[in-house]
């Protein structure tokens, strides 16, 4: 296990730096100067000159990518060009907001979408299954722009039983002393994720019904709970895990749309608002930590696969 | 039935009560988008009984939070949330523009920090007499603290937004302190008064000297800067220390209202954390009354600006009575009006609100590029015709567009001066539209040009040449008019009048490709004059915010269409347009020249302007409307009334 860690993290790294690389050179390829799109049609020559010297875009490509290396190497990821502070503190205020939303709503779509897909096995071709499997269709299709502008107005505007906005503290505890603000968006965003992890449930438990195993568990006199919960399910929950580990890199990238709707900057919109503002430290920035996020995520999911599956083992071989 | 009845029951029960939870779930939501009804014209409420006191919930524009303290500005950081909407509530500027509550365009003698400017020697010289105020630190605004602020302008205008070489501060000679309260200003020429208030007196700040240090614990005055000899390269070496300090100080969002620096403010408000004050860094600023402020209007309300990701999320707030300013959407204004100053009826699930239209003094063009060698090399050539500028304006009919795609809340531009808000610069013929909709006479500028016109085709140059029925010069025959116009994506107005204004020229033939991208790409592309030598291979663009007169509010045009001007985007090159402009410099009576002669030479095509916000003011709250011009908010002057 722990030379399979030490070569993951090995290739880890190699892969951050190629993604930096990639996003680096794609962006520096983007033809016109990005003083002039940073400062805007009053820029005078003078003030292009001075940007270009103080971000050193007035060097050589490589030699900028060197020294972003150099500088992601330590830690430092930068200035933002419009928002007046270090990429760090951006994200640092962005990152916690994203994954209390985020984490939140996965954690609530877990606890929910697992029993459920369970139970429609359980009650497989029954009415319930076809109710939830036609519930869960209409979520999935729903977009969250839709389903979230819905329940601020049902619940927000004219019952007024939630606010309209997300928790508007910048602290995690400040978000967590405001629950009722958290309701409406972590609802939104797991309304998604409970639809898709209670498919992905349902369909692999439905698998693991037919196995052998389960036949001999059955054989041998186990119960149906027994069968259900301590023989299937554990087999079962092995996409699930998957899926968790590869939304590592969504929790970490945040949920935009719902960031919108709600009022809530996040890195989701950290990152699309520095997209569409050319704030290209930030961009980079960002992307540095989905990316560490998502190869940390499937580590973690090669990882519990072992955890979940004592069969699964990680050997030299 | 129960949700176990629901369960159990028959499969076709169950089919029918899904479809009619559907249908009733479906109409209820359409019920609640869709509550639109009619209502009558929104108008300013006057009168109440006056509340002293209260917080005003103030909505930031989407994604407009101000991030920077320090009144001396780079072009990066450079906003107007950062200055009209923020700075100058807690530093004044030497001259305030615009009037609480009016729309007005001139200088506000009453909230300028000096008595307007005396010049003598020929226009040479102007003398700027200091008003008694005050900073919060008990200290006056005095003479040297002007001298500050121009000294630090000598030292750093690379990181000084307005900067225009060749004009402030390259033009001031001498700046001298005469007295505690008094400052001469000598310039290289002879200037016409009203620019030189109003383009570079006005871009003044007042700096206190106890922000004249280098380090936290330095005394006050101790950096040299203030006190230092105008022009003098050990004044500049100082004030480069001192700004690298302030400006490191105006990096650290989370301490601006700790800060003793940033605590000490002329202004009517304070953010200093002592005072109740604060800001943070994700946007929300708490500004509290400045109970030392010294100027004719002392604040009673506490200002919130609070920050959002979009206007939607704003609206919901808005009609959520969170906020008490904020902005309706361009597409919940439910009913057009008949002026873009003028307030038509407010949408009807904001009763509790009134409309107030925020119209901004500036103008709206999209860039011919006058050296492009696009268009098989011919592009260029062709924009230089003026017969070819006018087809092009011709069939733009920008009255029709901002009642269909504004409702109204827009202003024509016809030239560089804007015909609203009212002002009394802009000149009768400018007003008079030179170009109005007429396709006919677009075709016929072309068939008169030489050219073979082919309906939603592409025309053709037939009679190449230089003569006053030939194509022009540099156009051969042949050559086609095939062009690609690039504008910002993200505001369906500005899609839906590009889409129409593409189909108007495809129509008499001007064939035109529309492509979107984003604002800094187009900005990136277009807003640039094309370097001498470079290929210029960009056609059209528009990226849609304009121009706005501030803080150069006098609205001649040196540093947008004279020959080689930094925001000359167009390379526009015209000697008499250039004789003209240097004259708005000089001389009173030339500004009605300029603009005629630019109104009718085109050097850009003239797009509406949109208004910049539809305000939503709370039906008890007084004050604030119609708003200033410039964008400044003057909250000392508002206050509730009773319900």
């Amino acid at each position: 296990m722990t030379g399979f860690l030490v070569r993951r993290l090995l290739q880890a790294v190699i892969v951050v730096i190629g993604v930096m690389a990639f996003m680096f050179v794609l962006i520096h390829l983007i033809p016109g100067g990005e003083a002039r799109a940073v400062l805007g049609p009053r820029a005078q020559p003078p003030a292009i000159a001075a940007f270009n010297k103080e971000n050193g875009l007035n060097l050589p490509v490589w030699e900028q990518f060197f020294r972003y290396l150099w500088n992601l190497g330590h830690f430092q990821l930068g200035r933002s060009y419009y928002l007046n502070q270090n990429v760090t503190a951006l994200i640092g205020q962005a990152l916690p907001k994203t994954l209390v939303l985020v984490g939140l709503s996965t954690l609530f779509a877990v606890v929910v979408a697992i029993p459920l897909g369970v139970y429609q096995v359980v009650r497989r071709n029954k009415p319930e299954d076809y109710i939830i499997t036609g519930l869960t269709f209409v979520l999935y299709a729903m977009p969250a722009f839709l389903l979230g502008t819905l329940l601020i107005l049902w619940f927000g505007i004219y019952i007024k039983i939630f606010p309209t906005e997300a928790p508007q503290s910048t602290s995690i505890l400040g978000i967590l002393s405001d629950p009722r603000a958290l309701v409406l968006p972590v609802l939104t965003l797991s309304a998604i994720t409970i639809a898709s992890f209670s498919r992905y449930m349902r369909s692999s438990m439905m698998e693991t019904m037919t196995e052998d195993f389960v036949r001999t568990a059955r054989a041998k006199g186990a119960g149906p709970q027994r069968v259900l919960y301590v023989h299937a399910l554990r087999n079962a929950i092995i996409p699930i895990v998957t899926l968790l580990g590869l939304s590592l890199g969504t929790i970490v990238s945040g949920a935009v749309i719902t960031e919108s709707v709600f009022n809530y900057p996040g890195m989701g919109l950290l990152a699309i608002n520095s997209a569409f503002r050319e704030d290209l430290p930030t961009l980079l920035g960002v992307t540095f930590v989905v990316t560490i996020a998502t190869i940390a995520g499937n580590l973690l999911a090669d990882i519990l696969y072992a955890v979940v599956d004592p069969r699964i083992r990680y050997a030299k071989s | 039935m129960g949700l176990k009845g629901i369960l159990t029951g028959n499969p076709m029960r169950l089919v029918r009560t899904l479809a009619l939870g559907a249908i009733t779930l479906a109409a209820m939501s359409l019920m609640l988008i869709g509550t639109a009804g009619s209502a009558g014209a929104s108008s300013i409420p006057t009168g109440g009984t006056k509340v002293s006191g209260g917080t005003v919930r103030w909505a930031e524009p989407p994604g407009s939070a101000p991030t920077y303290i320090f009144p001396f500005m780079s072009s990066s950081i450079e906003s107007v949330s950062n200055s009209s909407q923020f700075q100058y509530m807690l530093y004044r500027p030497l001259y305030m523009f615009g009037f609480p509550g009016k729309n007005s365009t001139t200088l506000n003698p009453t909230l300028s920090l000096a008595s307007i400017p005396t010049y003598s020697n020929n226009d040479t010289t102007a003398t700027v007499a200091l008003k008694n105020y005050k900073w919060s630190d008990g200290e006056s605004v005095t003479a040297s603290d002007v001298l500050f602020f121009m000294n630090m302008l000598h030292a750093e205008t690379a990181n000084w937004y307005d900067y225009v070489p060749g004009l402030f501060p390259d033009n001031i000679k001498s700046v001298v302190a005469t007295s505690p309260s008094e400052v001469t200003f000598t310039f290289n020429k002879s200037y016409e008064p009203t620019w030189m208030t109003y383009n570079e007196f006005s871009q003044i700040t007042p700096f206190p000297t106890a922000w004249d240090v280098t380090s936290a614990t330095a005394a006050s005055g101790s950096g040299g800067c203030s006190s230092g000899v105008y022009g003098a390269s050990s004044t500049d070496a100082a004030c480069t220390s001192v700004y690298n300090f302030l400006n490191g100080q105006a990096g650290n969002i989370s301490g601006f209202s700790s800060s003793p620096i940033w605590s000490v403010v002329d202004g009517p408000y304070t953010i200093a954390a002592s005072k109740g004050g604060s800001f943070s860094s994700s946007g929300q600023v708490t500004l509290v009354p400045n109970t030392s402020y010294s100027g004719p209007q002392k604040a009673t309300v506490t200002v919130q600006e609070l920050p959002f990701t979009n206007d939607n999320a704003e609206f919901n707030a808005l009609v959520g009575g969170s906020i008490d300013v904020g902005y309706v959407p361009q597409q919940d204004i439910t009913q057009n009006t008949s002026n873009a100053t003028n307030p038509g009826p407010n949408n009807p699930r904001l009763t509790n609100f009134y409309l107030t239209p925020w119209v901004l003094y500036g103008y709206n063009y999209a860039v011919d590029k006058f050296d492009s060698t696009g268009d098989g090399g011919n592009a260029g050539a062709i924009y230089k015709q003026l017969y070819f500028r006018q087809a092009l304006q011709s069939v733009v009919d920008q009255p029709a567009m901002i009642a269909k795609f504004l409702k109204g809340y827009g202003v024509p531009t016809y030239g560089p001066v804007p015909v609203l808000p009212k002002n009394n610069l802009v000149d009768a013929y400018e007003q008079s539209n030179p170009y109005p909709y007429n396709p006919s006479h677009a075709k016929s500028l072309l068939t008169s040009h030489g050219w073979k016109v082919v309906p939603n085709g592409t025309d053709t140059c037939q009679k190449p040449g230089t003569g006053p029925s030939d194509c022009g010069a540099g156009i051969p025959k042949g050559a086609q008019l095939n062009f690609t116009m690039a504008y910002a994506s993200g505001t369906e107005w500005q899609e839906q009048m590009m889409t129409v204004e593409q189909s108007a020229w495809n129509a008499i033939g001007i064939k035109t490709a529309l492509v979107s991208n984003t604002f800094p790409t187009v900005i990136q592309d277009y807003a640039a004059p094309c370097m001498t030598g470079s290929p210029c291979t960009v056609e059209e663009g528009w990226w849609g915010g304009g121009w706005e007169y501030s803080p150069d509010y006098y609205p001649s045009g040196e540093t947008l269409f004279q020959t080689n001007a930094g925001s000359n985007s167009g390379n526009y090159n015209d000697a008499k347009a250039d004789t003209l402009i240097a004259a708005t410099n000089t001389t009173e009576a030339s500004l009605d020249d300029y603009q005629n002669y630019i109104a009718k030479q085109l050097p850009a095509i003239w797009e509406p302007n949109a208004d910049y916000e539809l305000s939503e003011v709370r039906s008890t709250l007084r004050g604030i409307a119609p708003q200033n011009p410039f964008a400044n908010l003057f909250p000392e002057y508002w206050y509730y009334v009773k319900k």
